[in-house]
């Protein structure tokens, strides 16, 4: 049955994109209300940042954007989908990295790597390691020494299995020569309420959490080139002597059949919101970190960052 | 005295105009199975944002409660819970809309609903700091238990048949384990394909279960859908208060039990709806006459799941962690707005979050109004439709729910065949419950008990983290009565040698309504091989191998369920193997005769052949074709021309306010595919 369907949507598809396609120019792009969908449930990361975006897309085109949601699989589902999209423009996906490297190196994630059309990288997440605010650790040094003394002994929670908190997690445990348990959850809501609920020693998630949590979390580390603006205080891994950095970038991708000057505009505009102080203080009050990295400079960033993360997805065991 | 200016915020007409909108919105989107409060909510955000940010946060509050309590609508009157919220309600209102009484059964429900919208909004409203540690205080284990106890009510729903309940149940927690796992990230059970990389989404494995199986015995007979009550007594309402009066304990336990499943993150109004259903139906002395159409099985369910929607809010305010995606959503428009979340939210911008709170509960008390009308004007569509009509809008009702969840004709066709399987296997005397339950549990007893595991293992205290923590042990005691109670109360009956309890219930004091007892069926005297539980138990047995093969290689955390319930399974089904061929198990009513099944295998075939043409002629040019045919098929007298041509009027009228309605208002993208 589902040969037939699939079989049926390319003939579909094929006929859809041999039509030609209605003039449009770049410059009068975009002339009505762009569909956003986000491939996970609303909450995340993902979706806070979307809405931010989402608050200034009009003064800056003059039009709407809708956000939608299709979780599944990690992700998975809805960039497999991706291409099947009419390549108007007028349908944009969120794309995040280090999910769209990993997944199809692990095999059957019904889509490649190449497959997919980021147009624009537009913020970063680092990776970052949390107690509660009650927890007897106050630096990541006493966290690590209770790790040597007690192998395996040390919780820790993350949001899903081969991801970006668990290639952090075990980055972690190479760097201090230590061995921790890793606790995945369904998402970063689930893993920090096991967190702040002491069901866990501590937790491997994103920096935005210790925004969002507030005083109820103690951030050790965070996995940023250097100190984030918002926590002036926290110290890098880098500082305290173990090279971790990372986290999860997030972006905008288009489907394939999309022309190159509407990618170009697309990536224009998510680069004019970047700049846009309203944004900016939301979202660096957000404990994101803003990235630029438009459409011209894609091959090159996607390509680094696809020998970085292959390399750490040979570590979790992915793709042998 | 602060609280009361809150109020008077609240009552503003711009308010007050959004708050009806809201719930008005909410339910119709809530009793359309597969559209939910996440897509209304999440599509009208942008509208939110050139409010003020109580009087936004009231139109989203209010979309979301109306949704949870439409759902009650179609669980009632279509046995599909419009939302998996409801899917408790279906055990008893249907039955008792089938009997004469949907009417009395939607009042019932809007006000369960209203109390339990109430409770839940009270708490949020006076002691939502102190709660939202109850979120925290649940970890892994409990998580764990809690869906344990969720599957303890296939004992009560089976009784009687509980080997077929429980072999079900193996097969709905199967199925809730095919796609990426959380735990391990292992791909299990997808036989390769892509598509099912994502799951089987509950919602179209609910509306194909329960819906699909009635959408074809519809048409195999010439009996209405619902019997129809000799003299239309209305809204019922007095009626529907003295029972709701009678039973006034029932309301509040459900509601409570509602606004603290509603604080765990996570767990959600299904939970709510299956805990205090089961705990209903343990306390009543008419336990016995759950599942037949038992208002306060309607009663105990629509107040719990009500009471989620102010519980669910708790953690979102207070923690910053939503409890729900709608919740979620709503968060999300909060940050937008500049609001910082956390306990600070309620000193620090008191006015918002209490005139938020104050929204909340006028929303609730208006969807007495609301949905009493809006109850009344469905519940008699339904049983004014002919047949030839009703048969087809079901059917398109169930393709437009489960293409709405993702905008995804595949899950569409899962939505048929999991209907098509439902019902082959309803014949052999599998109920749709027990797999529903397996398929909604199975994440959170999976998630709950791999976590526990790691957790205990690290801490070198295994029994401990499972069976020594405080709540946990409560919850285990709940669920070890909750699953002996129902073979103690029919095993002291007997012992007794009374009366059966359902003649008793019968005749207990204050019982509302006749209800039909079924007649208790002879065994066959001659003890002959079954057959059909024999093919059954051929095909279970070969379902738990694949699955133990396609398992084998994977990680001992992705594995370890899958496995365990696999084993199970083909245990049981030996089980059943063993007592079919020594004929000593529990028969399948025996189906009838050929002649009237040949319309419903040509309704079948049809609506297979649609769900496969979806994609090849597009959304609206497959639905009216498949409509039209189906009603032609559906019509078992002659009718002049007018007939049909008024027909043909609404179904082109049906199909296109559909169509306008998921493409223009819920911007959701549709097949175009050939034609349109």
């Amino acid at each position: 049955m589902t040969i037939k369907c699939t079989f049926a949507a390319a003939a579909a598809m094929a006929l859809a994109t041999a039509l030609p396609a209605s003039a449009q120019t770049a410059d009068e792009f975009p002339s009505k209300a762009i569909t956003y969908i986000l491939p996970f449930d609303p909450g995340g990361e993902s979706d806070i940042a979307a809405r931010f975006q989402q608050a200034v897309w009009n003064a800056h085109t003059g039009h709407d954007v809708i956000i939608q949601y299709q979780p599944g699989a990690g992700g998975a589902q809805a960039w497999s989908q991706l291409n099947d999209i009419a390549g108007d423009g007028y349908t944009v996906m969120g794309i995040n990295l280090p999910h769209t490297i990993l997944q199809p190196l692990e095999g059957n994630a019904g889509y490649t790597t190449e497959d997919l059309t980021p147009i624009h990288y537009f913020h970063y997440t680092p990776n970052a390691i949390f107690v509660p605010s009650d927890s007897e650790f106050e630096t990541l040094q006493q966290l690590v020494d209770h790790a040597t003394a007690n192998p395996g002994m040390v919780t820790l929670a993350g949001s899903g299995s081969k991801s970006a908190n668990n290639l952090g997690q075990l980055e972690f445990d190479q760097a201090a020569g230590i061995t921790t348990t890793y606790v995945p959850f369904s998402g970063t809501g689930p893993s920090i309420t096991a967190v702040l609920g002491n069901q866990t020693t501590g937790g491997f998630n994103y920096a935005t959490s210790a925004m969002a949590q507030g005083d109820a979390l103690r951030m050790l580390a965070v996995a940023s080139e250097e100190r984030m603006p918002a926590f002036p205080d926290v110290p890098t891994f880098t500082e305290l002597g173990f090279e971790i950095v990372g986290g999860a970038y997030r972006g905008i991708a288009v489907p394939a059949s999309t022309p190159e000057d509407i990618r170009q505009r697309l990536s224009d505009i998510v680069s004019e919101i970047n700049a846009d102080p309203e944004f900016v203080t939301r979202m660096e009050e957000g404990g994101f970190v803003l990235t630029d990295i438009p459409y011209d400079e894609m091959p090159e960033f996607v390509a680094q960052m696809t020998e970085e993360y292959s390399a750490g997805a040979a570590a979790l065991g992915i793709g042998e | 005295m602060e609280l009361l200016g809150y109020f008077l915020n609240a009552l503003t007409p711009l308010n007050l105009g959004l708050a009806l909108a809201g719930v008005v919105l909410g339910t119709i989107i809530g009793a359309l199975p597969g559209l939910s409060a996440t897509m209304a909510v999440a599509v009208l955000v942008p509208f939110t944002f050139a409010m003020e940010p109580a009087s936004g946060l009231i139109a989203l509050g209010a979309i979301y409660t109306g949704a949870i309590y439409g759902g009650a609508f179609a669980a009632i009157l279509v046995n599909t819970p419009g939302t998996p919220s409801s899917i408790a309600t279906t055990f008893d209102g249907y039955p008792m809309a089938q009997r004469g009484d949907g009417g009395l059964a939607v009042t019932l429900a809007t006000l369960a609903s209203v109390c339990g919208g109430l409770i839940g909004a009270l708490a949020l409203l006076f002691l939502a700091p102190p709660l939202a540690r109850v979120a925290l205080a649940f970890g892994p284990p409990e998580y764990f238990w809690l869906a344990v106890f969720g599957l303890t009510l296939i004992a009560a729903l089976s009784v009687g048949n509980t080997l077929k309940g429980l072999i079900g149940a193996c097969i709905g927690l199967l199925l809730s384990m095919v796609g990426v796992a959380v735990v391990g990230g292992d791909v299990r059970l997808t036989g390769n394909l892509p598509s099912f990389l994502g799951g089987i989404d509950v919602v179209s494995a609910l509306i194909g279960l329960y819906c699909v199986p009635v959408i074809l015995d519809l048409v195999a007979t010439r009996a209405a859908h619902l019997k129809v009550p000799d003299s239309d007594k209305g809204y019922r309402l007095r009626e529907a208060g003295g029972i709701a009066w009678a039973s006034r304990f029932n309301v509040v336990r459900s509601s409570v039990i509602g606004t603290v499943v509603g604080i765990l993150p996570g767990a959600g109004g299904s939970i709510a709806g299956l805990v205090s259903y089961t705990e209903a139906r343990r306390s009543s002395p008419r336990s016995a006459n759950f599942g037949k159409g038992e208002p306060d099985g309607v009663i105990a369910t629509e107040a719990a799941n009500n009471a989620t929607v102010g519980g669910g809010f708790i953690p979102t305010l207070v923690l910053g962690i939503p409890g729900t995606p709608p919740d979620a959503i709503i968060l999300g428009a909060l940050l937008v707005q500049g609001i910082q979340i956390g306990p600070q939210l309620f000193t620090g911008e008191a006015d918002i979050v209490y005139t938020f709170i104050f929204g909340l509960l006028i929303a609730t008390v208006l969807m007495l109004p609301a949905g009493l009308l809006i109850g009344r004007y469905a519940y008699r569509s339904i049983i004014s439709f002919p047949k030839s009509l009703l048969v087809p809008t079901i059917a398109f009702l169930t393709v437009v729910g489960s293409f709405a969840i993702h905008s995804s004709v595949h899950d569409v066709q899962v939505m048929f065949g999991l209907g098509v399987l439902g019902w082959v296997l309803n014949r052999y005397g599998f109920q749709a419950s027990p797999i529903v339950l397996g398929l909604v549990l199975g994440q959170i007893a999976e998630q709950g008990f791999v976590q526990t595991y790691l957790i205990g293992n690290a801490s070198g205290n295994l029994t401990g983290m499972y069976f020594g923590r405080p709540i946990s042990i409560g919850i285990i005691a709940a669920a070890l009565l909750s699953l002996c109670y129902p073979f103690y109360a029919e095993w002291r009956a007997k012992r007794k040698n009374t009366r059966p309890l359902t003649e008793i219930a019968i005749g207990a004091e204050g019982h509302p309504a006749e209800t039909v007892v079924a007649p208790v069926r002879a065994l066959p005297a001659a003890r002959v091989p079954d057959t059909g539980a024999l093919v059954a138990a051929v095909m279970f047995i070969a379902v738990g191998a694949l699955a133990l093969m396609d398992t084998g290689g994977m990680s001992a955390m992705g594995s370890v369920f899958p496995r365990a319930i696999s084993i199970l399974l083909i245990a049981l089904s030996l089980l059943m193997g063993v007592l079919a061929l020594t004929g000593r198990g529990v028969r399948a009513t025996p189906p009838e005769p050929a002649a009237t099944a040949r319309r419903r295998t040509v309704l079948g075939a049809i609506f297979g052949l649609w769900v496969l043409a979806i994609p090849l002629l597009g959304f609206a040019a497959s639905g009216l074709i498949a409509f039209l045919t189906m009603m032609v098929v559906a019509e078992h007298d002659r009718q002049p021309m007018a007939v049909w041509v008024r027909r043909t009027v609404i179904a082109v009228g049906v199909v296109g306010a559909f169509w306008l309605l998921m493409s223009r208002l819920l911007m959701l993208r549709m097949p175009a595919g050939l034609l349109f």
